[in-house]
């Protein structure tokens, strides 16, 4: 371990929990100023339709009303991949919940008063509302446009109601199945929508001053608010800055531009500040979801438990406009495709448009999913070939040198030692004997998911009092890897101790450009930049202290805020005293780096429609669970859970624990009782907390946790992102478990009374999905349709 | 109509219509933003208050219905900026994430660690935490600082 990495690591608290103790902590929702003007939206009613009619002209003379806003103001186009979505309706309304006009009233009751005084007239147009009825024969269009959209990236195969489409195809894999040795294994998958329910709805406060719009926002992603607020205003990035409070919860739900272009199109029509904050009923109507999905996967098994061939389809719904689902498409082949060797493999991942409220980002988005489907087809797999399930996963799991779905080389044997570790943690706790009756599982899963490596700028200002400021576009969500691992990365390079690094919160003004905060790319994107800045720093104070000192940069040590003749302790000077004589001599001390992706190669022409081809840093994770199930009721119960996480290297333990501990639980929400469907009106059927079912502190066990590190990773110190993946195996786990359970076959989640009560007495229906067709290839956009 | 409430131990006193739920007058007329409104339905606890010393959804609380009553807010635990052993507990624990049921949590667990209705066990005081919900943090931790807290009070 360098001497660096050694230091870096510890338990250094975050500098936030107190005020948010307290109480004092002003999250968006918090902010508020005198003369500020509140905002509205009007929404949609019905999920497709032809807007008639829009007179807001009445609503502009209520009293109170300062502003409204219609698709006039906005006549850009945005999206990922392809620019689907505009900011307002215009002609047509897409789904239930689709923004109409925006008003700002110096009261939120004027301001929902006015919205009633909107004419608007539309025409209700035939809907699609899941992927069977937009996939069909002769479906109507969601875009009948699609063609004439701009395209933003390409490779992506597009047509009628298929927004995008990723594909693999590595190997033989008709050879593979036809072979007449192997065992032909199919499964079928069907999973609902999870809600994050941040306890901070999206929320924006926003001022047009001196030609510029200052945007405050509850956002994962500052830059991405900056920019596609200036194409949907038509207005150049530089017009706009953005800056964000701490946000309180975000889970991906805020990985997009949300409420601010309304916001921001509002204050410099009224000239005012306007605070637009979504209700809860909006929020959970309009949640950007993780996505409805409906997965097949088939695979070729030879003799010996190998994987001789694979192919699966996995239909994404998008919703109404493609959003993050365009690219997650990339995600499938990484997760349904990963933790296992594959003889020859194909996939196709598609992005679906129905005429429901969007799908978005959530915290481990597509793996979740995928990961369930793969696990519990594992295990069928197990099953027919009649092999011990643990035995089948350590006989195929990725390790060193070998390929992935996409042709990418793995480095490393990683999964393997990682379910020797969990096999040991289980034996330190061996699963319970039930004499209650109830049925008893446990299982076993793997799963693979990555960091979101990309873009990221950092500068650090080195402080005459001996303090250094970081500065980055890098947003504390709650994870803590702005108050923890940042500053820790920084004082150690810099010889420091944590507290004497000061964050600054995010500012487009103030730092170079980033992704944003999630995908697990904290620590490492923003932390390898934030390095890189931290080295140049200490190379000037090493300069100047040469200077002083008069002795050569190479014989002097940086540590413990004082820089040192190296064996001469007592020789040198505090860093606060280098520092300052470096600002006199030469002028304030300060480093910048940057960071990007290092695009790890995939076997050539061998995928299509990715945006990522391949993992720069592969996250592997082992989790394990005993379940109860009470034959009765269908009631399952989670006595024991484990995990093994890859995390490269632990900066700090606790905070990591914390996370694993949240994510699991998350995740058994969503294996147990998390679900959000669409109603035969085309609106979220979950309108509130009372409906949709969060874990409650009754419902958790703590979790039992094992890191594994030294698993190779470029991130800065040899880490990876930790805080993302602790979710991702759990719905597979709980599965798998109560499978095991109830020797039935487990295909959709939640696993809620009904639907495990339904196994218990063969009535649950096993999913059929007419819409993917028998043939592989008949499952593929035809180019050029 | 004109109200007249004790909030965190001084009087005031201020129009509003009776149904105006009580989180929005301490947030919007008094800048006591701790209390969260999150659901707005009773379901999530972050608004959580005091209302004579009994821990009460402030968000389903029509001001006209604690007039002349006691509130206690989130602010109003600690003087100055020293934790009360609650929050001191949570720090310790390293229990905040995201923060935002924090205020509404302390205030339940303060009432929990000091009124003697709860057992000082896992069990009870999960159960007691049914009507707070925490979105990052899965729990434990809450569980176990309140848990210390009520160990300490009893030594």
């Amino acid at each position: 371990m360098s001497e660096t990495a050694e230091k870096a690591v510890q338990d250094f608290r975050r500098r936030d929990a107190r005020d948010k103790l307290l109480g004092r902590t002003r999250y968006t929702i918090d902010r508020g100023a005198a003369g500020m003007l509140h905002a509205a939206l009007l929404r949609s009613d019905v999920p497709s339709g032809r807007i008639a009619r829009l007179d807001v002209s009445a609503a502009a003379r209520m009293p109170g009303v300062r502003a409204v806003v219609t698709h006039e103001d906005a006549p850009g186009r945005a999206g990922l991949g392809i620019a689907d979505h505009p900011l307002f309706a215009t002609d047509v309304v897409r789904y239930c919940g689709e923004p109409i006009a925006a008003v700002a009233a110096e009261s939120e009751a004027e301001a929902r008063a006015a919205l009633a005084a909107i004419t608007v007239d539309i025409e209700p147009l035939p809907a699609v509302l899941d992927m069977g009825a937009s996939l069909a024969e002769d479906a109507p269009l969601v875009h009948p446009g699609w063609q004439g959209y701009e395209v933003l990236t390409q490779g992506g195969a597009r047509g009628g109601n298929v927004a995008w489409e990723a594909s693999v195809d590595r190997g033989d894999v008709d050879a593979a199945f036809a072979r007449s040795d192997v065992t032909v294994v199919e499964s079928s998958f069907r999973v609902g929508r999870q809600n994050h329910l941040s306890l901070e709805p999206r929320a924006v406060v926003a001022n047009y001053e001196d030609g510029r719009y200052h945007i405050e926002t509850s956002t994962q992603v500052p830059w991405t608010v900056r920019n596609t607020t200036a194409t949907l205003l038509g207005v150049p990035a530089s017009a706009i800055r953005v800056t964000v409070p701490p946000v309180g919860g975000g889970f991906g739900l805020k990985f997009d531009c949300a409420l601010e272009p309304f916001a921001a199109l509002l204050a410099r029509k009224s000239g005012r500040t306007v605070r637009l904050v979504n209700s809860r009923e909006e929020e959970m109507l309009t949640c950007l979801f993780r996505e409805n999905a409906e997965i097949r996967i088939r695979s070729a098994v030879a003799p010996d438990g190998s994987i001789a061939g694979r192919e699966a389809v996995v239909l994404m719904d998008c919703g109404a406009y493609g959003g993050e689902q365009v690219f997650l498409t990339t995600m499938t082949a990484h997760t349904l495709g990963g933790n296992y060797r594959l003889g020859a493999v194909r996939i196709v991942s598609r992005a679906v448009y129905t005429n429901t409220a969007p799908n978005g980002a959530f915290r481990a988005c597509n793996g979740v999913y995928n990961t369930f489907a793969l696990e519990r087809h594992t295990d069928e797999i197990a099953a027919a070939i009649g092999m011990a399930p643990e035995a089948f996963r350590f006989k195929n799991v990725i390790g060193d040198g070998d390929l992935g779905a996409t042709g990418q080389v793995f480095e490393g044997d990683v999964l393997a030692p990682m379910l020797e570790k969990m096999a040991a943690l289980r034996a330190k706790d061996p699963s319970p004997q039930l004499t209650d009756g109830r049925l008893s599982g446990r299982a076993t899963t793997v799963g693979t998911w990555f960091v979101f490596t990309g873009p990221s700028a950092a500068t650090v200002n080195m402080n005459a009092d001996g303090s250094a400021t970081l500065v980055t576009s890098g947003v504390e969500i709650g994870s803590g890897s702005m108050m923890q691992a940042l500053p820790q990365i920084v004082a150690a390079t810099l010889g420091l101790t944590p507290d004497k690094v000061v964050v600054r919160a995010a500012d487009t003004d103030a730092a170079g450009y980033d992704v944003g905060v999630g995908g697990g790319r904290t620590t490492v994107s923003l932390g390898a930049a934030s390095r890189t800045a931290a080295i140049e720093v200490r190379t000037k104070l090493l300069k100047v202290a040469s200077d002083m000192l008069e002795a050569a940069a190479e014989d002097l040590v940086i540590a413990d805020g004082r820089i040192e003749i190296a064996g001469a302790k007592g020789s040198g000077a505090t860093i606060a005293e280098v520092a300052s004589h470096g600002q006199m001599r030469f002028g304030p001390l300060s480093g910048t780096g940057s960071f990007a992706a290092a695009g790890t190669p995939a076997m050539a022409g061998c995928c299509a429609g990715h945006f990522i081809e391949a993992l720069d840093i592969p996250v592997f994770a082992v989790h394990d669970c005993d379940v109860a199930v009470d034959p009765l009721t269908g009631h399952v119960e989670v006595l024991a859970y484990r995990v093994v996480q890859d995390v490269g290297r632990a900066l700090n333990p606790s905070a990591i624990f914390g996370q694993i501990q949240g994510g699991v639980v998350q995740g058994l929400g969503y294996a147990l009782h998390e679900e959000a469907d669409v109603g035969p009106d085309g609106h979220i059927r979950q309108k509130s907390f009372e409906t949709y079912r969060v874990p409650l502190a009754g419902d958790v066990v703590p979790v039992a946790i094992e890191l594994h590190e030294g698993a190779p990773s470029i991130g800065p110190l040899g880490t990876k992102g930790a805080g993302e993946v602790p979710i991702l195996n759990v719905g597979a786990t709980v599965a798998c478990a109560v499978a095991n359970a109830t020797g039935k076959t487990v295909s959709e989640l939640p696993l809620t009374p009904p639907r495990v009560l339904a196994l218990l007495i063969d009535e649950a229906q096993a999913p059929v999905f007419p819409h993917i067709r028998d043939r592989h290839a008949d499952n593929l956009t035809a180019p050029g349709r | 109509m004109t109200i007249r409430l004790t909030v965190n131990g001084e009087t005031r006193e201020f129009a509003a219509a009776p149904m105006t739920p009580l989180v929005d007058v301490l947030r919007d007329g008094l800048h006591l933003t701790g209390a969260k409104p999150v659901c707005r339905e009773g379901f999530c606890g972050a608004c959580m208050v005091l209302v004579d010393a009994v821990p009460t959804v402030a968000c389903l609380t029509p001001v006209a219905l604690v007039e002349g009553r006691d509130i206690e807010t989130v602010e109003g635990l600690t003087s100055g900026e020293s934790p009360t052993p609650v929050q001191a507990a949570l720090e310790e624990h390293d229990a905040v994430q995201c923060g935002m049921c924090f205020p509404g949590m302390v205030v339940a667990l303060t009432h929990l660690t000091t009124s003697g209705t709860c057992e000082p066990n896992r069990a009870a005081v999960k159960e007691a935490l049914v009507g707070n919900v925490c979105r990052c943090t899965g729990y434990e931790r809450i569980v176990d600082a309140a848990l210390a807290v009520m160990e300490a009070g009893h030594e």
